[in-house]
């Protein structure tokens, strides 16, 4: 069987949804327990340089606007 | 979804009919409710496969720095749309001759008796319960008594909106910003976590998120309807947000009756906001801050998420009992700062969606995908017009 993507807490991709047997495991749990059981820690994931940049670009775009908005929001005060 | 409909948005809706009447808006709302509902299946789905919250899936994939972003700028617009919430009680409650305090007082009553179970299907029933009053809207429209024919006639997006042109994109930022919000985000996927979903509830998840936008859109139109009661009636002295304006507004053109409905649907649409919209801060708090974070946890063993939610809600109903605060401009730019501010977490949306490590055979799909890129730029669109617009007026670079 190829070797599934084993991070904690995350679900396998390549088996079947019948298969993963950390979802049957949730579905049996409380949901106190299911809070528990979440709380492992994700692997970070790779973002290419092109895609940081988009959102680094996106990010400063959407400051200048708020910004903007801020200004003629106390603009309009006066 | 019905929470989506909350008290800025209906006085949004009910603007856009005063200022336009029927039309243009019309079949723009349940346009921007299949948006809403392109962004919440999302979320529900990668809630229920996942786990995990909103926030704390972008903190944990993408870094301290995007999640944190992503917090800081929900935590400003829910400040800020939670102050518009209390200030639509308060429209509502003038109307019934009672002040700011009662405004208050109901807010937060209503916040700490709904923490007070400890389990997360008490707290969703009583807002499920607090929401069908949403309907209230539609029944404002009927007692307006519209014509059906001009209603239908409308359903082609025409007349399209004449006048003022930055008036007509601070409607439309504002109504943008009404449906698809960054509030949502948070709430949707952490709520479907918090509930306990997995895959196998997606579709029923589905199922569910349409249902409410389909009646969150119908009693939108409603208000939207009502409102263009006060154009046909030459627009007769539209307060908004000040004092009872505008259900004493509805009350002088369509009797006592529709006045009533719209101020009882005001007070509801704030009442329910205000408990979700403290509930996702509560919730980013606690998966930013990596400490639990869930209804069904008991308030000493997630304090933080406790605390959260009430001190949110606390911040937001001491603005509006400051003197000469100025409410009507700050009800006003809530539905707008959502609007500029949610492109980013719309991003960090549809690349959890599309994380096959998370997702699995759950993952988007290329149509879901081409769905979402289209309202991040439609909803983006909208922001950026709006704000540079209205920063070239204010700055008298163009003329009006």
């Amino acid at each position: 069987m190829k070797e599934a993507h084993r991070g904690p807490g995350i679900p396998e991709p390549d088996r079947q949804p019948a298969e993963r047997s950390e979802d049957q495991l949730f579905m049996h749990l409380q949901r106190d327990q299911l809070v528990t059981e979440t709380s492992r820690p994700l692997p970070r994931a790779a973002l290419s340089a092109r895609a940081a940049a988009a959102l680094w670009a996106l990010r400063v775009f959407v400051v200048l606007v708020g910004l903007m908005v801020v200004y003629t929001f106390i603009d309009q005060l006066r | 979804m019905l929470g989506e409909n909350d008290g800025p948005s209906m006085i949004a809706y009910a603007s856009d009919g005063a200022q336009y009447g029927l039309g243009f808006f019309v079949p723009l709302i349940p346009v921007l409710f299949a948006m809403a509902f392109i962004c919440q299946e999302m979320c529900m789905r990668v809630g229920a496969v996942t786990h995990r919250g909103f926030g704390e899936l972008v903190l944990q994939r993408y870094g301290r720095v995007w999640g944190w972003f992503g917090a800081g700028d929900l935590t400003l617009t829910n400040l800020v749309t939670l102050v518009a919430e209390f200030v639509s009680i308060r429209v509502g409650l003038a109307y019934f001759h009672l002040g700011s305090t009662v405004a208050v007082a109901l807010g937060l009553a209503l916040v700490v008796f709904t923490l007070s179970g400890g389990r997360y299907w008490r707290w969703e029933r009583i807002v499920l319960g607090l929401a069908l009053f949403n309907g209230l809207f539609l029944l404002a429209a009927i007692l307006v008594k519209p014509h059906l024919g001009a209603v239908a006639g409308s359903l082609d997006f025409t007349p399209f909106p004449g006048g003022s042109f930055n008036t007509l994109l601070l409607l439309l930022a504002s109504t943008v910003g009404a449906t698809v919000t960054p509030w949502m985000i948070f709430f949707q996927q952490s709520a479907s976590a918090d509930k306990g979903m997995t895959h196998r509830d997606i579709k029923h998840g589905r199922y569910d998120t349409a249902a409410g936008a389909v009646l969150a859109a119908v009693f939108g139109v409603g208000a939207l309807v009502a409102g263009a009661a006060l154009l046909t009636h030459h627009g007769a002295g539209i307060q908004g947000f000040t004092s009872a304006g505008f259900p004493e507004a509805l009350k002088h053109v369509a009797g006592s009756g529709a006045g009533s409905v719209f101020a009882l649907g005001l007070i509801e649409a704030g009442a329910v906001a205000i408990l979700t919209i403290s509930a996702s801060t509560a919730y980013a708090a606690g998966e930013c801050a990596g400490v639990s974070h869930s209804f069904n946890n008991s308030p000493r063993s997630a304090i933080v998420f406790y605390a959260v939610n009430i001190a949110i809600a606390l911040l937001a109903a001491v603005v509006i009992l400051i003197p000469g605060a100025p409410l009507l401009s700050i009800a006003l730019n809530a539905n707008v700062l959502a609007t500029v501010l949610l492109p980013v977490s719309l991003v960090f949306m549809v690349l959890l969606a599309n994380d096959s490590a998370l997702m699995g055979p759950w993952a988007n799909k290329r149509s879901t995908n081409a769905a979402g890129i289209t309202v991040i730029t439609f909803v983006g669109l909208c922001g950026a017009a709006y704000g540079i617009d209205s920063f070239l007026l204010a700055t008298r670079l163009i003329g009006p």
